[in-house]
C-alpha cells in the first residue's frame, strides 16, 4: 500500500482545517476504492503499538463507525457490507482487533473494545463467530491487568450490542461469573473492579435466570452493595447506576435487600461526593416509577391486576425516606435557575419527592408541612426556597381534600413573596408552585371547594403580570403559572372570571415577548404558549379582541420574513420564532374558525396568511416547517371547500412533508393535513390523490420511517376515501393488500408489553378506520361489487380481533362500526357472509350492550344495517 | 466521515448520562406538544362524527298501502350520473308544482313528492346531497305546512327521514324543518303522518347531543311521548325508539320529563303487555334509560306493574334483542330502590319465584351480558332478608353462582361472590359482625365454593379481595366443628391472606394479619 495511512490519520485531526479536509478526502477515497483494504489498515493500525495514540484511536473508531449508524435503514445496510467482505478478511480484522485488547495503550483497548462489540452484535444473532465469547474468558484469567479490564470492559460493551436471546444461558453464566468476580473487593486493581461493574450493567439483562436463583441473586447483591463501599468514587457510582438497573428490571426480587440498600443510599445521600448521592436517590426514583405503574395498573378498569405485585417499599421506607430527601433540598447551587440543564442534588432530591408522592399520596403529607412551616419563613434565602420547592413537589398525589385548606392557607403568602421575597430563587420557585396549584388543583374536574375564586382570582392575576415583569427567569414560571391558571377555566365559559381581564392578560404577554431579553431562560417562548393557551380557553365574549390579535402576529410573522442575509445561527432563531408565531396561528385558527359568529369575519384574513405560510416554507431548502403544515391544517379546516384555491401553490410542500423520513413527527403532522384537507376540500382533492397516495404507499413500506406514523397513514386512506368515493377505486389495488397485511399482523399481534399493545391497537384503529373509510365512500356508487372480494377477509378481521380479547375500547367502536359499514355498503351481498362468521353475532350482542355511550350507538346502528342485509 | 474532527470519546463513558426530567420545568417545554396532540385530536373527533354512521330508511312503513305496489317501479337505473340528473329534475319539479294552481295542482305536488321520495329511498344510493344541494329542504318545509293533506304531509315527512339518515352535515341542513315536523306529530296529525314525522325526529336525535338538546328545547318531547301512548302497536314502537334517541342523557332532565309526562308509565305497562317483541324491546330501553338516570323515575316504576311484566318477559323470551333491556332495566330498578327487595320480590310470592327462575336462566345462558347483569341483580336479592337467602339458597341459583365464582370472567366472579357471600350472613344490627347461617355457609363450602374464594383473596381489586377475605373470615369462624381453620389452609389460604402482610391499605392488612394470628397463631395444629 502506497499511502501512509498513519500520516493521513493524524492529519485529519490537524488544527489546520484545509489539511484535515485533504485528509479527511483522502480517507474516504480509500474507502470507496477498496473497502476490505481500508478496513484491514484501519485494525492494523490500531493493533500497532508502535503507532502514535491518536492515529490508533481514530483509526478504530472509524473502524467502529463503519460496523453501525443510528440511523436504521443506515445500520442495516452496514450490517450487510461486513457480512459480505471476505471471510479472510474479517478473520484478520478480528484478530487483530482481539490482539489489540492486550495493549499497554488503554484508549487503544478501549476503542476496540467497542469495534469488536459492534462485530459481535452483527455475527453473534447469525451464530457466525461462535469462539468469541469463550475466548475472551479465556482472557480473564490472564494475569496482566490491563488484559482483564479490556476484556471485561468488551463483556460490557458486547451485552450492550447483542440480544440477549443470541447467547446460550451457559455463557451467560460465564460472563456473569466473570463480571461478578471482577467485581468482587477480592480484585486489587482498581480498573479493572471498575471495568467488571460497568459491565455488569449491561450484563443485567442477561440475567433473568440467574435473578430467580436465591442464591446466584443473593451473591450478585452482596457484590454490588459492597462495590458501593469501594474506596474509589467511580466504582461507587458504577455500583449504584447497577442497583438503579436492578430495580427496574428486578423490581420483584428486591424485598429482602431493602433495609441495606436504604442504609447504604441514605449514607451515599448524606455524605458522598455528588455524582455518586446523585445516583442513590435516582435508585429511589425508580422504585417509585415501578411502584407508579404497578399501582396505576391495579386501578385501572380493564385488567384490574398486575402482572408484577406491589410491595410497597416507599410506603414502607416513607418515614425515614422523606427526611433523608428533604435536606438534600438546601443543597442548592447558586443560579442553577439560570441553567436549563443544571441537574444537582436539590433538583434530583425534589423531584424524587414528587415521584415519592406521587407513590403514597395523602401519607406525605404530614412528612413534609413540619419543614415547610419551619422554614418557609427563615432568613436564609436557602431555607426558604427548600421550603417553597418541598411544598411544590408534593402537590400532584395526595388528594384534594387533603390538600385544599393547606393550599388555601399558603396561597396568600406565596403571592406576596412572588412580589416581595428579596430572592430571585425563591421567587422562581414560588412561581413554580404556584403553576402546581393551579395545575393540579383547579379546574372545573375537581369536586373540592375551589381553591381560585372569582375573588382572589384578580389578586393572582394582578401579582403574575407584575411578575412577567420580573427577571427572566421568574418571568417564565410566573407565564407558566398562568398557563395553568387560564387551563382551569376551558370548561367555565362566559362564567371565567379571566374574561374581564383578557385585554390586560393579551397585552400584558405580547409585552413580554417582546422585551429584549426575552431569548433567556426561553422566556419568548413561554409568553407565546401562555398567549396560546389564554386563546384556546377563551370565551365567545372576547373573540373580539382575539380577532384583533390576527393582524398583529400576522405582522409580526411578515417582519420575520423581511429580513436580509442571515448566518446559519440567526437563521435558526427566525425558524424557531416562525415556529411560536404559526403557533399561535394555529390556535387562534382553531379559535375563530371553530365559531359560527367569526368565522366569516376570520376568513377575510385566509389569504394573507396562506401567502405567509408559504414563504415561511419557502425560507428552508429541504424540509418543510411543522409548526406551518399545522397552521395549515387548521385553516384548510376553517375555509373548507375554498381551500382548493391555495393548493396548487401549497401542494409541493405536501409532498416535501410526506417524504420526509428522518424527521419523522414532520410526516406524521403532514399525514394529518392531508386528512384536514380531505375533509375541507372532498372531491376537489382528487387531482391530488395520486401523488399523495403514492406517497403514502411509498411511506408504508418503508423500513426507513418510524412506526408511530404507519396508524395515521391507515386512517388517511379512509379520510382519502371518504373524500373522493368511487375514484378510490384505482388505488384498491395498492391499499386493500396493505390492509390485509397489516391486519393479520395486528390480529395476530404477540403483544409482550402494555407499549406493544398499545401500538397494536392504534394500529388495528387506523385499518378498522380505512376500511369504514372505504366502504363508507364507496356506499354512493355503483361500484360497491368492487369491494365483495375484500369482504371475507374484513370478516375474519373481525373475528380475530373479537377472539383475541384485547381490543381496546376504542378499537371496539370502530370495529361494530365497520361491520355495520360492510352490511349497509354491500347489502344482502354480505349477509350470506355475516351469518357465516363465527363471532359477529357475540360481537354485536355484547357491542349493543356495552355500557360506552358511542359504542352502544355504532352497535345500534350496526344491528339494523345487519338486519336488513342478512333479511335480503 | 464527519466523526473523524471530533476526539474520541472519553473510554468507557459512563451508562447514564443523561438524567431524568427535573420535577421543576417549564410550563412551556410540555405546551407546544400539547398543543400538536390536541391538534391530532381535533383531526380524530372530525374523521368519527363524518363516519358517525346513521339509519337510512329506505323500507315503507307498515299500514301504508304503498308497500305492495312500491317493489314493482323501484328505479332499477344505478348509474350514479342519471340518479343525480333525476334527483335534480325532481326537485326542480317540487319547486313548480309549488307554483301551480288549479284543478291537479293537488296530484301533481304529490307526484313531485312521490318521484322525490322513491330517489331518496333508492336502496344503494340515496342521493341525498344532490337533493340538498338542490334546494330541497326548505321547499320541502313550505309543504310541511299547516292545513296539507295527509298523504302530501306523509311524502313529504318521509323525504326528511331519508335525508336526516344522511352525514351529519346533511342531517343538519333539516333544522328548519324540526319545528314543523315537531308541530305534525301532535294529536291532530293522523297517525301516520305523525310516525313518520316521529322517524325523522328519531334519526335527528340518533345524530348527537347538539341536535337532541335542540330537540329538547323545541318541545319533542311531550308530543314523542303522547304519540308512545298510541294504541297502534307500529305508531308506539317508532315513538318509543325516538324517545330513547332522545333521552339518551347524559342530562337527566328529560328523563326527569318523561316521566312526569301522564300516561307514559300505564303506556309502558300496556305494550310490555302485548306480545309484539319489537315493541317490547324499544320500550324496555326507554325503561332503561329512565331507571338509569333518574331516581324520581325508578320510584314510581318499582310501585308500578312494571317489574312483574319485566320479569314475565325475562322469563318467557328467548330473542337477545329483548332480553337485554329488560334484564338491564330489572337489575337497574333492583339496585336503585329497596322497595324492590322488601315490598315487591316478598318471599311466597309467586312474583318472586318467577324472578328467580328468570335470573337463573340468565346465569345459565351463553351470553356474557346476560350472566354478569344478572349475577349483579341477584346479589342486590341475596342482601334482602334471610327469607330472601334462604330461598336463593335453596334453588337452582347456588351450584350455578358455585359454578361461575369458580370459571367465570373476572366481573362475573365478583358479581357471584358478593351474592354466595350474602347467602351465608345475616345482619345483626348496625355494629355487631353479622350473624352466621352455618347451614348456607357449609352446604357453599361442600359445594366447592371455597377455592373460588381464596382466589379473590388474590386478586389484585381490593374490593374482590376484601370480599374474599371477609368469606374466609366466616368460614374459619363459623365453619361446623372449628373445621374452618383446616379447610381454608387446605386450599393454600393461607398463603393468599400473607399477602396481605405489608398491604398498602391499613384495613386490609390488619384484617389479613388479624385472621392469620387469631386462626393460625401459636397454637394452631396442637390439639
Amino acid at each position: 500500500m502506497s499511502l501512509d495511512v498513519t500520516q493521513i490519520l493524524l492529519s485529519a485531526q490537524s488544527p489546520d482545517g484545509s489539511v484535515r479536509k485533504h485528509a479527511e478526502e483522502s480517507l474516504k477515497q480509500f474507502q470507496e476504492q477498496n473497502l476490505p483494504s481500508f478496513l484491514l489498515s484501519l485494525s492494523s493500525e490500531l493493533a500497532n503499538n508502535e503507532k502514535p495514540e491518536e492515529s490508533r484511536r481514530l483509526a478504530g473508531l472509524i473502524l467502529k463507525n463503519a460496523l453501525d449508524a443510528k440511523e436504521q435503514h443506515r445500520k442495516n445496510e452496514l450490517f450487510q457490507r461486513w457480512l459480505a467482505l471476505d471471510a479472510g478478511v474479517k478473520a484478520q480484522i478480528k484478530a487483530l482487533l482481539l490482539q489489540t485488547l492486550s495493549s499497554p495503550v488503554a484508549s487503544a483497548r478501549s476503542t476496540s473494545s467497542q469495534a469488536i462489540a459492534k462485530i459481535a452484535g452483527i455475527e453473534i444473532p447469525q451464530k457466525l463467530w461462535p469462539e468469541l465469547i469463550a475466548s475472551l474468558l479465556s482472557n480473564i484469567h490472564q494475569v496482566q491487568p490491563n488484559v482483564k479490564q479490556a476484556t471485561l470492559e468488551t463483556l460490557g460493551y458486547l451485552c450492550e450490542e447483542v440480544s440477549p436471546e443470541a447467547v446460550d444461558q451457559d455463557q451467560v453464566n460465564k460472563i456473569l461469573t466473570a463480571v461478578v468476580q471482577g467485581m468482587n473487593a477480592s480484585e486489587g486493581n482498581s480498573e479493572v473492579r471498575l471495568a467488571a461493574t460497568r459491565a455488569l450493567y449491561n450484563a443485567l439483562g442477561f440475567a433473568q435466570v440467574n435473578f430467580s436463583n436465591d442464591m446466584e441473586r443473593d451473591y450478585i447483591m452482596r457484590v454490588v452493595c459492597e462495590a458501593t463501599q469501594s474506596p474509589e468514587m467511580k466504582i461507587r457510582q458504577a455500583a449504584f447506576e447497577c442497583l438503579v438497573a436492578i430495580s427496574s428490571t428486578y423490581y420483584d426480587k428486591l424485598a429482602t435487600y431493602m433495609q441495606d440498600i436504604f442504609n447504604i443510599t441514605a449514607k451515599a445521600v448524606r455524605g458522598d461526593e455528588e455524582s455518586v448521592a446523585l445516583q442513590a436517590i435516582e435508585f429511589w426514583s425508580s422504585i417509585c416509577d415501578e411502584e407508579i405503574d404497578i399501582l396505576d395498573e391495579y386501578s385501572s378498569e380493564f385488567t384490574a391486576d398486575s402482572d408484577v405485585p406491589c410491595y410497597y417499599f416507599i410506603k414502607q421506607a416513607l418515614p425515614a425516606l422523606v427526611p433523608m430527601l428533604l435536606e438534600t433540598l438546601l443543597k442548592q447551587e447558586d443560579d442553577q435557575d439560570l441553567d436549563e440543564g443544571a441537574w444537582n442534588l436539590a433538583m434530583a432530591g425534589g423531584t424524587c419527592l414528587g415521584l415519592v408522592a406521587r407513590t403514597v399520596g395523602d401519607d406525605i403529607v404530614p412528612l413534609v408541612m413540619p419543614f415547610v412551616e419551619e422554614n418557609i419563613t427563615k432568613s436564609e434565602w436557602r431555607q426558604r426556597e427548600a421550603a417553597t420547592y418541598a411544598f411544590g413537589s408534593i402537590l400532584e398525589g395526595p388528594s384534594a381534600d387533603k390538600l385544599t385548606p393547606l393550599v388555601n392557607v399558603a396561597l396568600n403568602f406565596m403571592l406576596s413573596a412572588l412580589v416581595k421575597d428579596p430572592n430571585n430563587h425563591v421567587k422562581d420557585t414560588t412561581a413554580w408552585t404556584l403553576g402546581r396549584i393551579f395545575e393540579f388543583l383547579h379546574g372545573s374536574a375537581l369536586e373540592t371547594a375551589p381553591v381560585i375564586t372569582s375573588e382572589n382570582c384578580q389578586q393572582i392575576l394582578t401579582v403574575l403580570l407584575q411578575s412577567m415583569k420580573d427577571v427572566p427567569n421568574v418571568a417564565e414560571k410566573a407565564c407558566g403559572a398562568l398557563y395553568f391558571l387560564a387551563q382551569g377555566y376551558v370548561d367555565a365559559g362566559s362564567a371565567s372570571p379571566l374574561t374581564p381581564f383578557f385585554q390586560d392578560i393579551v397585552q400584558a404577554l405580547l409585552v413580554t415577548s417582546h422585551r429584549e431579553d426575552a431569548g433567556e431562560s426561553r422566556l419568548r417562548t413561554a409568553a407565546y404558549e401562555t398567549l396560546n393557551e389564554v386563546v384556546r380557553c377563551s370565551t365567545e365574549e372576547t373573540a373580539p379582541i382575539v380577532m384583533q390579535l390576527v393582524p398583529v402576529i400576522m405582522m409580526e410573522l411578515h417582519q420575520t420574513l423581511e429580513a436580509g442575509k442571515l448566518s446559519t445561527d440567526e437563521k435558526e432563531k427566525r425558524s424557531d420564532l416562525q415556529g411560536l408565531l404559526c403557533g399561535c396561528l394555529q390556535v387562534i385558527i382553531q379559535k375563530l374558525g371553530g365559531m359560527e359568529s367569526t368565522k366569516f369575519a376570520f376568513l377575510q384574513y385566509a389569504d394573507q396568511m396562506m401567502d405567509l405560510f408559504l414563504r415561511v416554507f419557502a425560507c428552508r431548502n429541504a424540509t418543510v416547517h411543522e409548526e406551518a403544515m399545522l397552521s395549515i391544517g387548521a385553516l384548510a379546516y376553517a375555509a373548507g371547500s375554498n381551500f382548493a384555491k391555495y393548493m396548487a401553490q401549497f401542494y409541493q410542500y405536501l409532498e416535501m412533508g410526506l417524504q420526509n423520513f428522518e424527521e419523522y413527527q414532520v410526516c406524521a403532522i403532514t399525514v394529518g393535513v392531508v386528512g384536514d384537507l380531505c375533509r375541507a376540500l372532498e372531491d376537489k382533492i382528487l387531482p391530488y390523490c395520486d401523488g399523495i397516495m403514492t406517497q403514502l404507499l411509498k411511506d408504508l413500506s418503508s423500513n426507513q420511517l418510524h412506526r408511530s406514523v404507519k396508524p395515521p397513514i391507515f386512517s388517511c386512506f379512509g379520510d382519502i376515501a371518504l373524500a373522493i368515493g368511487e375514484n378510490f377505486e384505482k388505488y384498491l389495488i395498492y391499499a386493500m393488500p396493505m390492509l390485509q397485511s397489516a391486519a393479520d399482523l395486528s390480529a395476530h399481534a404477540n403483544a409482550a408489553d402494555d407499549e406493544m399493545l398499545d401500538y397494536t391497537n392504534q394500529l388495528r384503529n387506523g385499518i378498522l378506520e380505512a376500511y369504514s373509510g372505504i366502504l363508507q365512500g364507496f356506499k354512493s356508487s355503483p361500484k360497491t361489487q368492487l369491494l365483495m372480494p375484500y369482504a371475507p377477509h374484513i370478516l375474519q378481521f373481525l373475528d380475530a380481533l373479537y377472539n383475541g380479547k384485547d381490543m381496546d375500547d376504542s378499537v371496539m367502536k370502530t370495529a361494530i362500526g365497520v361491520l355495520g359499514d360492510l352490511a349497509d355498503t354491500l347489502g344482502v351481498h354480505a349477509g350470506p357472509l355475516i351469518n357465516q362468521s363465527t363471532s359477529s353475532k357475540q360481537f354485536l350482542d355484547e357491542c349493543l350492550s356495552s355500557d360506552d355511550p358511542l359504542v352502544k350507538e355504532s352497535a345500534d346502528w350496526a344491528r339494523i344495517a345487519i338486519s336488513r342485509a342478512v333479511s335480503g | 466521515m464527519a466523526d473523524g474532527n471530533n476526539p474520541a470519546p472519553p473510554p468507557a463513558a459512563s451508562p447514564l448520562q443523561s438524567h431524568r426530567y427535573a420535577i421543576k420545568s417549564s410550563a412551556h417545554n410540555t405546551a407546544a406538544s400539547r398543543r400538536r396532540e390536541q391538534a391530532v385530536a381535533i383531526g380524530k373527533e372530525r374523521r368519527e362524527a363524518l363516519m358517525r354512521a346513521k339509519r337510512v330508511c329506505r323500507t315503507p312503513l307498515s299500514g301504508s298501502n304503498e308497500s305492495a305496489i312500491e317493489d314493482g317501479d323501484m328505479v332499477i337505473d344505478d348509474e350514479k350520473e342519471g340518479l343525480e340528473t333525476r334527483t335534480a329534475q325532481a326537485v326542480q319539479e317540487l319547486k313548480s308544482s309549488l307554483s301551480s294552481q288549479g284543478k291537479g295542482a293537488q296530484k301533481k305536488k304529490i307526484e313531485a313528492l312521490r318521484a322525490l321520495r322513491r330517489l331518496l329511498s333508492q336502496s344503494e344510493v340515496p342521493p341525498i346531497e344532490v337533493a340538498i344541494k338542490a334546494g330541497a329542504v326548505p321547499l320541502l318545509v313550505q309543504f310541511l305546512s299547516f292545513g296539507s293533506s295527509d298523504e302530501q304531509l306523509l311524502e313529504t315527512a318521509w323525504c326528511l327521514t331519508n335525508i336526516a339518515a344522511g352525514q351529519p352535515e346533511e342531517t343538519k341542513t333539516l333544522l328548519p324543518a324540526l319545528p314543523l315536523l315537531i308541530a305534525h306529530l301532535g294529536e291532530k296529525s293522523s297517525t301516520l303522518v305523525a310516525e313518520q314525522c316521529a322517524w325523522a325526529v328519531g334519526n335527528v336525535a340518533g345524530e348527537g347531543s347538539d341536535l337532541r338538546s335542540t330537540l329538547l328545547a323545541q318541545g319533542a318531547l311531550l308530543p314523542l311521548a303522547r304519540l308512545m301512548l298510541s294504541n297502534k302497536g307500529s305508531t308506539a314502537r317508532t315513538a318509543a325508539w325516538a324517545l330513547s334517541n332522545l333521552i339518551k342523557g347524559p342530562d337527566p332532565k328529560a328523563v326527569n320529563e318523561l316521566i312526569k309526562i301522564e300516561g307514559v308509565l300505564n303506556a309502558i305497562i300496556r305494550d310490555l303487555e302485548k306480545a309484539d317483541e319489537e315493541l317490547a324491546t324499544e320500550v324496555a330501553w326507554v325503561v332503561v334509560y329512565l331507571s338509569a338516570l333518574s331516581e324520581k323515575a325508578i320510584s314510581l316504576i318499582v310501585r308500578s306493574h312494571v317489574p312483574q311484566l319485566l320479569i314475565a318477559r325475562l322469563l318467557a323470551s328467548e330473542n337477545l334483542q329483548l332480553l337485554i333491556p329488560v334484564l338491564r332495566g330489572l337489575g337497574n330498578l333492583v339496585a336503585g330502590d329497596g322497595y324492590m327487595v322488601d315490598s315487591v320480590l316478598i318471599v311466597g310470592h309467586s312474583i318472586t319465584d318467577q324472578a328467580l327462575s328468570s335470573l337463573i336462566k340468565c346465569l345459565k345462558s351463553d351470553n356474557r351480558v346476560l350472566r354478569k347483569e344478572a349475577s349483579w341483580a341477584l346479589s342486590n336479592i341475596a342482601a334482602g332478608s334471610f327469607e330472601h337467602k334462604k330461598l336463593i339458597f335453596t334453588s337452582e341459583a347456588t351450584p350455578l353462582l358455585i359454578h361461575l365464582l369458580t370459571s367465570a370472567q373476572f366481573d362475573i366472579r365478583k358479581e357471584a361472590a358478593y351474592t354466595l357471600g350474602n347467602l351465608c350472613v345475616v345482619s345483626a344490627g348496625s355494629t355487631d359482625p353479622p350473624n352466621i347461617i352455618t347451614e348456607h355457609l357449609a352446604s357453599i363450602i361442600n359445594g366447592g365454593a371455597l377455592p373460588g374464594f381464596v382466589n379473590l383473596v388474590r386478586s389484585a381489586d381490593i374490593e374482590s379481595a376484601r370480599l374474599g377475605l371477609q368469606f374466609l373470615e366466616l368460614v374459619m369462624r363459623g365453619y361446623p366443628n372449628g373445621q374452618g381453620p383446616a379447610l381454608v389452609e387446605r386450599q393454600d389460604g393461607i398463603d393468599a391472606m400473607e399477602r396481605f402482610q405489608f398491604h398498602e391499605n391499613e384495613a386490609m392488612r390488619n384484617m389479613a394479619n388479624g385472621l392469620v394470628d387469631k386462626y393460625f397463631g401459636e397454637d394452631y395444629g396442637l390439639e
